[in-house]
């Protein structure tokens, strides 16, 4: 029951209660038959809307109100998404029906994608009845169907305005439009159907619902004799004439394509009509053959009359002798060469020559790589290495001190800390060389910087120890801004 | 129930048989009622019912415009049947001719309220730019009706364009404007000055007024002497066998002209368009309704103004020049008003009021491009202010200077200098307002075009009239 009053909240959504009073009202008879076989079902909560329920039954029964009352007894809407229902009882038709589904009826305006509104409005709109008495005169007469309200035109076609003003204007509100239709008898006319001539007692039929034949009997046409086996559509058979796809013809194939046409010119004369697979391969072979000894031809042509003359056709600027005689005078005169394709004789080759490509020193000894590469700088020798790597690290240490422009400056507070700076000592030296190799985190803890700059500093130095404590004399210069 | 009808009742005539249902739009003049009194009415089968009780009412609340009938049919039809719709009007006919009336009552809304919808196939569009680009496309390739449009100068010459597009929609099988040009006006029903005769020009007695309409009489009428000589081929020439046709086509074209902005596709364009039912609304200054361009599928939309309420039968009015005099509108589209806020008269001399005690003694507010009156704060008073009101607040020449306040005298005096001025200029006209309202009245069918410019001299004087009035008043009320 509590789905029967959520379905009809579901779908009377846009109505007031009227229609609970009309649906409370109706059903009554049926609505004892559910409460009953429903009991055992309902869960506890739910027991509460069923006296609501009865509360607007017992009052609705007793007063039978068309008006809306705002009713604040509503329960809640279910939400439209997941109906926990898959079907329900539908309270415009009564009966049984899914929550969604191709039965289930269609959604109201609100679930509409857009546009379908006014395009509905659009369909709805109700068709303007009414007939004129003028005809359109397709752009001849401009003006000609306005009502012009001279007299003299008015008094003339006085009868013709009445009955036209007494036709129907267009009306599209929603007012009932009345339809007085004119006619000249005083006696009572109903409307007949606009097409009453035009239907036909089968048309008749079948719109009032009565038993009726599936086809006209006018439009029937007697049934004649069954299409033989070459006319049915399904048919097996080839016909000859017409296949009934494209996809069913010959594919083309270059070589079965010719033979067709040679057997057609009489060329040659094949078993059938269509060329076979021996008949097609035979005729590759010959071919293959026929090009063989063409292109012999060709060369022994080419041989014996010499490539101007064989190239004559295509050097149509040649007109002259082109026997080999000719062209030997015509060589030695000038410095012109004898073959036009290939003008020189350096670019004749010889398809099998093999070409050694060993260069000029190719007979020298394998040279020693190691001295080889020593000599060229790549490679240095492990006592070399250290050495670099030691003045590598010495290096390092004097940079963190130059680094720091703390370290120059004078701190009285540093003489006092000294004692304790040179405990750290040994550990700063051991934090430096792992400092060392991550210069990045050395710069970026100053405290480090600092914890190792001071020890460095001893109070004011001497020339003599600044000097071999300096790399060079760039450490003098006392512009530490740029460094960090 | 009263029965008979008196012979020169304006509106509203009563039959004597209740059973006849017949509208509740009134019925026409005398002697249409007279006609149908003398016939025997036939007794409709449907007609039980009491009689409809608003006919019993006299009182109904119409427009002013009497003799509405109901349009053709086949008005509304020819459009439907092209997917144009028409939802809570209709269109109606009276001696002035169509207009679109509203048949229920619509309720002031939020949004606007669509009421007619008329699709992009059914007009003609032209776009005020190079290149000439027609919606919907009924101009063919080769056809010379398009070299004729080509010729036509792009700035200026829009009416000629859509005059030639017109014409050839009128010859074209099939278009919609064969069935539509039926309901257009004629040479004889059109005011536009454009039809005028030398003598309805002199009528107008406004000499500048009178030399644009001749000088576009002339331009409209070269053109077709350029463009319809003898020897163009007969495609062309049936177009416009006769100046007159074409000089009646250019008149509609610029009366009838919407021009809108529009987006058709990717390309937003200013278009001059001739929409066929959207131009049978009326103007109006405090219009109803407006106009707008649904994208999505190529539809013109009139909508009603939000918080709009309408009454059943009240007119849907747009506004078609905003801004304007009225000789302005005179000239685009042959009619006057006498309450258009926007009319100017030129005042010489130095005579100024104040301006903030004029407003405040009419009652009216807002900046001033958009003067209104103010109802709310005054109840009495209704009938006097309208537009010519607002106008004179526009056009009179006054002064305001933060808090200073006015000094009664000079008020006075500057005051009745205005109205001098007002009187002089009343005199220069040959003729009375009294006299021109009289001689439209004695009038009996009148040329458009001369009860136009009747019309429109006589609301020149109206409101040169009513300025003195205003003045007249604001003296009285001048607070010291």
């Amino acid at each position: 029951m509590a789905t029967l009053s959520a379905a009809w909240m579901y779908q009377d959504r846009g109505l007031g209660p009227v229609d609970y009073s009309d649906d409370f009202i109706t059903r009554k008879p049926n609505f004892n038959r559910f409460q009953t076989s429903f009991l055992g079902s309902f869960p506890t909560g739910i027991l509460q809307t069923r006296f609501r329920l009865n509360n607007l039954l017992r009052r609705t029964s007793s007063v039978r109100r068309i008006k809306c009352e705002k009713n604040d007894e509503l329960p809640e809407y279910v939400s439209v998404e997941r109906p926990p229902y898959y079907s329900y009882f539908d309270s415009a038709s009564g009966q049984l029906e899914p929550a969604s589904g191709a039965r289930a009826s269609i959604p109201g305006e609100e679930y509409w994608p857009e546009g379908t509104a006014s395009r509905v409005r659009a369909a709805r709109a109700p068709e303007p009845t009414g007939e004129s008495t003028g005809s359109p005169s397709y752009g001849k007469h401009p003006g000609s169907r306005r009502k012009k309200y001279k007299a003299s035109v008015r008094a003339r076609s006085s009868e013709v305005s009445v009955e036209s003003s007494a036709s129907l204007e267009p009306e599209v509100s929603e007012d009932a439009t009345e339809d007085p239709k004119e006619s000249s008898s005083e006696y009572v006319v109903y409307e007949t159907e606009s097409k009453a001539e035009g239907e036909t007692e089968y048309e008749l039929d079948k719109k009032l619902g009565r038993p009726h034949p599936f086809i006209d009997p006018k439009v029937r046409k007697p049934i004649e004799e069954p299409l033989s086996s070459e006319e049915l559509w399904w048919n097996w058979r080839k016909s000859d004439k017409e296949q009934w796809s494209r996809w069913q013809r010959r594919r083309p194939d270059v070589e079965t394509v010719f033979l067709k046409a040679m057997a057609e010119t009489g060329q040659i004369k094949l078993y059938g009509e269509h060329p076979t697979l021996t008949e097609t391969a035979l005729y590759r072979a010959r071919r293959h053959l026929f090009k063989e000894e063409r292109l012999k031809a060709e060369q022994e042509r080419l041989e014996r009359i010499g490539p101007i003359a064989y190239y004559s056709e295509w050097v149509k600027a040649w007109k002259r002798d082109t026997s080999r005689e000719a062209i030997q005078k015509h060589y030695e005169e000038t410095v012109w060469g004898g073959d036009p394709v290939y003008p020189t004789v350096n670019y004749i080759q010889d398809p099998d020559e093999v070409i050694d490509y060993r260069g000029p020193d190719f007979h020298e000894p394998t040279p020693n790589m190691l001295d080889y590469l020593k000599e060229h700088g790549k490679v240095i020798s492990r006592e070399e290495l250290e050495e670099i790597l030691a003045k590598e690290k010495t290096e390092e240490v004097e940079m963190t001190d130059m680094d720091e422009a703390m370290a120059q400056a004078v701190d009285i507070g540093e003489k006092d800390e000294e004692g304790e700076d040179s405990d750290l000592d040994a550990d700063a030296d051991d934090e430096e060389e792992k400092i060392t190799r991550n210069w990045s985190v050395l710069k970026s803890t100053p405290q480090l910087q600092k914890s190792k700059a001071k020890p460095k500093k001893d109070g004011p130095m001497s020339l003599e120890e600044a000097v071999d404590d300096s790399e060079n004399l760039t450490d003098f210069l006392l512009d530490f801004d740029e460094e960090d | 129930m009263a029965i008979s009808v008196p012979l020169h009742q304006p509106t509203y005539s009563f039959f004597s048989n209740p059973q006849e249902q017949w509208k509740w739009c009134a019925k026409p003049s005398y002697s249409f009622s007279n006609n149908s009194q003398n016939n025997i009415r036939p007794i409709k089968a449907s007609v039980e019912t009491p009689p409809f009780p608003l006919f019993q009412n006299p009182k109904l609340e119409e427009t002013p415009a009497d003799g509405l009938e109901p349009a053709d049919p086949d008005f509304y039809k020819i459009g439907y049947v092209r997917s144009m719709r028409a939802y809570g009007v209709e269109f109606k006919e009276g001696p002035d001719g169509f207009g679109v009336f509203a048949s229920k009552d619509i309720e002031p809304r939020r949004r606007a309220r669509l009421v007619m919808q008329i699709p992009l196939e059914l007009m003609l569009t032209i776009r005020q730019k190079l290149p000439w680009m027609f919606f919907p496309d009924i101009v063919p390739l080769g056809h010379p009706i398009f070299d004729i449009i080509n010729s036509t100068d792009p700035e200026t010459d829009w009416d000629l364009r859509l005059a030639c597009l017109l014409l050839y929609a009128f010859d074209q099988d099939d278009n919609f404007w064969q069935l539509y040009g039926d309901f257009l006006p004629n040479a004889d029903e059109c005011t536009s000055l454009l039809l005028a005769t030398e003598e309805d020009l002199m009528e107008l007695q406004d000499p500048n007024l009178a030399s644009t309409m001749r000088e576009q009489q002339k331009r409209a009428r070269e053109f077709w002497e350029k463009n319809w000589h003898s020897g163009v081929p007969l495609k062309i020439k049936r177009l416009a066998h006769d100046p007159e046709r074409f000089i009646w086509a250019v008149s509609i074209a610029q009366s009838r002209c919407i021009n809108m902005q529009v987006r058709i596709g990717a390309l937003v364009q200013d278009a001059n368009m001739l929409i066929p039912y959207a131009d049978m609304l009326n103007h109006s200054f405090q219009p109803n309704c407006f106009f707008h361009w649904r994208f999505k599928d190529r539809m013109l939309e009139v909508m009603v103004n939000a918080g709009q309420h309408v009454r059943r039968g009240e007119e849907m009015t747009v506004n078609y020049m905003h801004g304007q005099m009225n000789d302005m509108l005179m000239q685009r589209y042959g009619f006057s008003s006498p309450v258009n806020p926007w009319n100017v008269i030129q005042f010489s001399g130095d005579a100024r009021i104040h301006l903030d005690s004029f407003l405040s003694v009419f009652n009216i507010s807002g900046l001033p491009e958009e003067y209104y009156h103010n109802s709310k704060i005054s109840s009495d008073e209704e009938s006097f202010i309208d537009g010519a009101v607002i106008a004179a607040a526009r056009t009179l020449p006054t002064w305001s200077d933060g808090d200073v306040p006015l000094v009664p005298s000079i008020e006075r005096k500057a005051v009745k200098e205005l109205q001098e001025e007002c009187r002089q200029m009343l005199a220069e006209f040959p003729t009375t307002s009294k006299q021109d309202q009289k001689m439209l009245d004695s009038m009996k069918e009148p040329r458009r075009t001369l009860e136009a410019a009747i019309k429109y001299r006589l609301h020149r004087k109206l409101f040169i009239d009513k300025v003195t009035k205003a003045l007249d008043i604001y003296q009285d009320r001048i607070l010291f």
